[in-house]
C-alpha cells in the first residue's frame, strides 16, 4: 500500500539546460491526494518541470535547478537526499509503455527485489495487490509468468502503473501516459488515475486538453517556461484568466 | 480564419438571421393588432413555422459543434449562450403568434382611447427597440449595452403591472368592448413577457463575453457587478 500521500510544492524555481533558461521562477502548490495536469505547448517546460520531482534532470549534462522542490515539506535538491530513496516516494509513468523483457510478475517485483526483498509471499502479494490496483489483475492473473511484451500496449502501460505502486510511493509522475494509446485503453488508464488519487498525488503531463478536464483536479498552464496560470480545471477549462491560457485551451494559439 | 471559428461565425450568422425573422414578427404583430388587420395576422400564425426551423437547426447545429470541437472557455460560453438565446428566440416568435392570434380576433382596429390609456403602443416600441439593441449587442459583443436593457425591462413591467386596474375601469366605462379590451389586456401580457425573454438574452450575452452569471441576482447585486 502507499504511504501518506504528500503534497507537492515548488517555490522560486528555475531551471536551465546549459544557457537555456527552461523553468522561470516557478512558484506552485500542489494539493495531496488529488490530480493536477500540467499542459502547454511543446518545449513549455512542463515536462521539464514534472521531472524535477524525482530528479530525473539530474542525468542531463548542464542541468542545474534554483530554488526549492518540497514532497511533504521535504526539500528534494538538499544534498542529504538519497536520489534512490527518493524514488521510492515517487514513482513515474512514461510516455511509451516500457515494460523490461521479462514476465509480468518480474515486471512487477523489480523495484521491491533490487530494494532486498526476496521473500517469495512477499513478492507475490506485492505483485497481486498493484496488478490490482493498476485494475490489470484480472486480465493478468492467469499468465503472470508470461513476457509482458506479450500484452497489448494499453495492459503494458497498466503494467508499467502497476510496476511504479509496488514499490509504495506516495508521488505518482504521469508523463503522457495514454498518448500512445487507443481510446478504450485510454479510458482505463483515466479511470484508473480517477481511482489512484484516492491514495496518491498525482501530477500527469498531457496534451489532450479534453484528458486534463476529465482527469484532474487542478491544471497548471505553462509557456515559454513560465507557470501562466494554475487554477482548478473546471475553472480554467471555463473561464480561465488569461489570455493565453484561453487561446491554448481553445486551440487558437500563435 | 481557424476552423473552430468560422464554425462559431456560421453559428452566430444563423442565430442573427432568426433574430431578423423574429423581429420581423414582432412588428408585424403591432401592426396586425393596431389596423385589426387578419390577413396579415394569418401570415404571421403561418410564419411561425419558419422560426421554429430556425430554432431546430440551430439546436443542431449547436449540438454537432459540441461533438465535433467539444469547445471550453469562451467558446463553450458561446455556444451555450447560442443554445438559450434560440430558446429564448423561439418563445419570442411564439409570442408574436400569439399576438397574431388575438388581433385575428379583433372585428375592427382597436380603441384610439384604449389604445391610450393602457400605453400598450408605447411599451410596444420598447419592447420592439430593446429587441433591436439585444440584437447589436450580441452581434457586436457589446456588454454595456446588453446591461441597459435588463434595466429598461423595468419601464414594461411597470405598464404591466397598472394594466389590470386600467382596462377593468376602462370595460366598465366601456361594456361594449370587454372582448376588444381583453384582447389588449392578453397583448399586454405577451409584450411584458417579450420583455423578460430580452433579459434573458441579455443575460446570456454577459455570461458568454464576461463569465459572469447575472441572471436570478437581486438588482442590487447586479448593480455592484
Amino acid at each position: 500500500m502507499s504511504k501518506t500521500a504528500s503534497k507537492l510544492e515548488a517555490i522560486d524555481l528555475n531551471a536551465y539546460y546549459g544557457d537555456f533558461h527552461a523553468l522561470k521562477n516557478i512558484n506552485i502548490d500542489m494539493e495531496e491526494k488529488a490530480v493536477t495536469a500540467f499542459i502547454g505547448p511543446s518545449g513549455c517546460g512542463k515536462s521539464t518541470f514534472l521531472r524535477t520531482f524525482n530528479r530525473m534532470n539530474d542525468y542531463i549534462e548542464g542541468f542545474r535547478v534554483e530554488g526549492q522542490i518540497l514532497i511533504g515539506g521535504q526539500d528534494i535538491y538538499q544534498k542529504n537526499v538519497r536520489v534512490d530513496e527518493l524514488r521510492k516516494e515517487v514513482g513515474m509513468v512514461f510516455q511509451k509503455p516500457n515494460p523490461f523483457p521479462k514476465s509480468i510478475y518480474e515486471n512487477v517485483v523489480y523495484g521491491l527485489k533490487i530494494q532486498g526483498i526476496k521473500k517469495k509471499s512477499v513478492l507475490e502479494e506485492a505483485a497481486e495487490t498493484s496488478l490490482k490496483r493498476a485494475a490489470l489483475w484480472d486480465e493478468v492473473k492467469d499468465k503472470l509468468h508470461k513476457s509482458a511484451l506479450a500484452l497489448s500496449g494499453g495492459q503494458q502501460q497498466r503494467l508499467c502503473i502497476a510496476r511504479a505502486l509496488a514499490i509504495s510511493p506516495s508521488v505518482l509522475l504521469m508523463d503522457e501516459p495514454a498518448s500512445a494509446l487507443d481510446p478504450i485503453s485510454t479510458a482505463k488508464v483515466e479511470e484508473l488515475i480517477y481511482e489512484l488519487k484516492n491514495d496518491y498525488t498525482i501530477v500527469i503531463v498531457t496534451h489532450n486538453m479534453q484528458q486534463a478536464g476529465r482527469v484532474s483536479d487542478s491544471t497548471a498552464f505553462f509557456y515559454m517556461g513560465e507557470l501562466v496560470e494554475y487554477a482548478k480545471t473546471k475553472t480554467m477549462f471555463t473561464s480561465p484568466k488569461d489570455n493565453r491560457t484561453q487561446n491554448y485551451i481553445t486551440g487558437r494559439f500563435g | 480564419m481557424p476552423h473552430i471559428d468560422t464554425e462559431l461565425e456560421r453559428l452566430k450568422t444563423k442565430l442573427l438571421e432568426m433574430w431578423d425573422l423574429v423581429e420581423y414578427q414582432l412588428q408585424s404583430g403591432r401592426e396586425a393588432m393596431l389596423n385589426a388587420d387578419q390577413e396579415l395576422a394569418k401570415h404571421i400564425i403561418k410564419r411561425d413555422r419558419k422560426v421554429n426551423q430556425f430554432d431546430v437547426k440551430i439546436d443542431r447545429m449547436c449540438e454537432k459543434f459540441f461533438a465535433l470541437f467539444t469547445p471550453v472557455a469562451v467558446d463553450l460560453r458561446m455556444v451555450l449562450a447560442v443554445l438559450k438565446i434560440n430558446a429564448n428566440l423561439e418563445r419570442i416568435g411564439d409570442t408574436a403568434e400569439g399576438i397574431a392570434r388575438f388581433s385575428k380576433k379583433l372585428e375592427a382596429p382597436v380603441d384610439p382611447q384604449l389604445l391610450e390609456v393602457t400605453k400598450v403602443l408605447p411599451m410596444y416600441e420598447e419592447a420592439l427597440a430593446m429587441f433591436a439593441t439585444c440584437r447589436q449587442a450580441f452581434k457586436e459583443n457589446d456588454t454595456v449595452l446588453a446591461k441597459t436593457l435588463i434595466k429598461r425591462d423595468k419601464a414594461l413591467d411597470k405598464i404591466y403591472r397598472k394594466s389590470d386596474s386600467i382596462v377593468t375601469t376602462y370595460m366598465r366605462d366601456n361594456p361594449d368592448k370587454i372582448s376588444e379590451a381583453l384582447a389588449v389586456l392578453s397583448i399586454i401580457k405577451k409584450v411584458e413577457r417579450v420583455g423578460d425573454q430580452i433579459t434573458n438574452i441579455a443575460e446570456e450575452i454577459i455570461f458568454y463575453r464576461e463569465a459572469k452569471v447575472v441572471k436570478h441576482k437581486s438588482d442590487k447585486k447586479k448593480k455592484k457587478d
